[in-house]
């Protein structure tokens, strides 16, 4: 108890590691607010600068800057109509015509005190489940981890985007180019095209940026000249009463995105999808329409996608799964740094996770305080020119893949992969589920060989044991209802019984 | 009355084939793994992804039916106007060509002066030519690039 104190504190009492946490988060609110920086951006480029730091070092700064990036998409969205972050597109819809309105300190305001509620629900409800998971997580057998990897790309395929195809082959794409190199089996190599350069494999992290990074780069060139509006921004601290009043909305935004946050590939932005989705059927009479600057509207989604935040780590220090883009970047790190995470992250260094913990806290506690100041510092910095960032997010993306292993190549790749990503971007390819699915893919191969192997490379004896185990059961039984989600049945099933009503 | 099709941006249909065609690639590379795989082989799970990519892009392309071209897009040539016009604008391709340099000219010129010249050159075509104060942005950009990375990272850059 005394040593998970400790770890939980570690942050809190360390000036070192609180200055870290603190910079992260205020840098997380200005990489999440300005459009064409994302969150998994920034941690991507971070990613590689933070090889040679102390594992709580590299955490404090991530932390921080996930928390922040996800609450700072909010203030663009609010104040520019233009989220700065994919899981702030929902907070535009009611935001913005508050803005609009001449409230847009009083939105800013709530938005913050909201995310920082729903960010401490989803580090409570972490610090609860999470090692109780890890433990029921040991019983798993490789199966298991099959089936919930391909669960969580599945989701990712079904949530995210338009259209499922795309989103399916986006997942398979990732987990393609996650395959290239050797085998980890038979080292025999695989998808290299004879290419010696690439029987290592290719590096996430160079794919990480150039789909994240330049990708987006060459993306918001089309924007280039976009001039933002002004807004008139006063009173942003709320008041208590207004806070209250939509506290019970909040609580249950912030469970379901910790639920949402939680499912392997889903992240903020479905969360606050589902979120605001609850609110319009939940509010009956909001004081004014969803759409046209209701309150309800700007709480629940900005209280689910930072409640996500602690939800999303839930799989991956239990299963080692990532929730999310950034986890499946924070995964990276903690691998460099000769972690492994999944159950044993819990038994072999507990510290880990409870640090983790106390800086989600932590970063939440900043998030209050940054977020209801500096506002008119932040509205300077959010208009700087693109003209001068893009070219500034290509060199930021050079040097952080550079510092990967000081090789050319690899820069190469990752204008490669920023390339590809530009066009998959374009025609509605979305970049999550390929990330997802470079992480997950190699996971999904490795346990299935073992699944098979366990069975005698059997197939009637693997789907035998899909039925006859309880968890692999419930896992097929998810995904064979997920599937049929997708096909009409669903849609001919509701009108068919409400036409027998 | 709503128009009932979705629209097809130019150049989309184009780009899904270009997608089978790769994925067909990506199943000759898989297959050249260990040729037809058994179930617990290195080359199953190539084999498997390359499968679900043709899958999606034969789902993706029989998709495009429901869909229409702009009205206005009458031809594939009108089509391939549109293409170039939105993706291909005389900015775009300066910055690409100028990526492209600047990341050979590293090996060349070294990295600091490498990304100078091309933060100055990207600053002032992109600021309509205000040079004085986009050199003056550079040499900050520069500055702070060596602070942060090379002295606090420590990141060696070449």
């Amino acid at each position: 108890m005394t040593d998970t104190l400790h770890y939980f504190l570690m942050a809190w009492i360390d000036p070192h590691l609180l200055l870290l946490t603190a910079l992260g988060t205020l840098g997380g609110i200005y990489i999440g607010a300005i459009p064409g920086l994302s969150v998994t951006m920034a941690v991507s480029i971070l990613i590689s600068f933070t090889f040679a730091w102390d594992i709580n070092d590299a955490l404090a700064l991530m932390v921080g800057i996930y928390v922040g990036g996800v609450y700072g998409g909010s203030r663009t969205a609010i104040l520019l109509n233009i989220p700065g972050a994919p899981s702030a597109v929902t907070t535009a819809f009611d935001g913005y015509p508050l803005a609009q309105r001449g409230e847009a300190g009083r939105a800013i305001g709530l938005s913050t005190v909201m995310s920082v509620i729903g960010g401490l629900l989803g580090t409570l409800i972490l610090a609860g489940t999470a090692p109780y998971l890890a433990d029921m997580a040991l019983e798993f057998a490789p199966r298991d981890y099959f089936l919930i990897a391909a669960l969580g790309l599945l989701l990712v395929s079904t949530l995210s985007g338009k259209s499922l195809a795309r989103g399916i082959f986006s997942v398979a794409l990732g987990s393609a180019i996650g395959l290239v190199g050797l085998d980890q089996v038979t080292a025999q190599p695989r998808l290299t095209m004879d290419n010696m350069q690439l029987l290592g494999g290719i590096h996430y992290v160079v794919v990480m940026i150039g789909l994240f990074g330049v990708a987006e780069a060459f993306y918001q060139l089309h924007n280039l000249n976009k001039v933002p509006i002004k807004q008139k921004v006063d009173k942003i601290i709320p008041p208590l009463k207004l806070v209250l009043k939509f506290l019970p909305l909040s609580m249950r935004s912030g469970v379901i995105g910790v639920v949402v946050g939680a499912l392997p590939g889903t992240g903020g932005d479905i969360a606050s999808l589902f979120a605001y989705d609850h609110a319009k059927r939940s509010v009956k009479n909001p004081r004014v329409p969803f759409g046209e600057g209701a309150y309800e509207g700007l709480v629940a989604p900005e209280t689910a996608n930072n409640a996500a935040v602690g939800g999303a780590y839930v799989p991956m220090l239990t299963l080692g799964m990532p929730g999310d883009a950034v986890t499946a970047v924070i995964i990276g790190a903690l691998v460099i740094h000769g972690l492994n995470p999944g159950p044993m992250l819990m038994i072999e260094t507990p510290h880990i996770f409870w640090f983790t913990v106390g800086n989600l806290m932590l970063a939440n506690i900043f998030l209050l305080i940054f977020g209801l100041t500096g506002i008119k510092i932040f509205t300077k910095v959010v208009e700087v020119p693109k003209a001068i960032l893009i070219p500034l997010i290509l060199v930021l993306c050079v040097v952080g893949t550079y510092s990967i292993n000081s090789n050319m190549t690899e820069v190469y790749w990752m204008l490669g992969f920023g390339l590809l990503g530009y066009w998959l971007k374009v025609f509605g390819f979305q970049m999550g589920p390929i990330i997802l699915g470079v992480i997950l893919g190699p996971l999904l191969d490795k346990t299935w060989r073992q699944a098979m192997s366990s069975v005698g490379d059997s197939g009637s004896a693997f789907l035998l044991e899909l039925v006859s185990n309880p968890l692999s059961l419930v896992l097929t039984s998810v995904i064979v209802l997920v599937l049929i989600g997708q096909t009409p049945l669903p849609a001919w099933l509701r009108s068919k019984l409400s036409r027998q009503s | 009355m709503k128009d009932r099709y979705e629209r097809v941006q130019p150049g989309e249909k184009v780009f899904d084939w270009l997608l089978l065609l790769f994925s067909g690639g990506l199943l000759y590379e898989a297959w050249r793994v260990d040729g037809i795989p058994s179930l617990n082989s290195p080359g199953t799970f190539p084999v498997g992804l390359a499968l679900i990519m043709i899958a999606a892009c034969l789902v993706i392309l029989f998709s495009h039916r429901r869909k229409r071209r702009a009205p206005e897009l009458t031809t594939a040539g009108d089509e391939l106007k549109a293409f170039v016009a939105e993706h291909f604008q005389p900015h775009i391709i300066v910055f690409s060509v100028i990526s492209i340099i600047y990341l050979v000219a590293i090996s060349w010129l070294s990295f600091y002066l490498s990304t100078f010249i091309f933060l100055a050159a990207m600053f002032i075509y992109y600021r309509g030519g205000k040079v004085l104060s986009s050199l003056i942005i550079s040499s900050v950009s520069i500055a702070i690039i060596y602070v942060l990375f090379t002295l606090v990272f420590r990141v060696y850059l070449p």
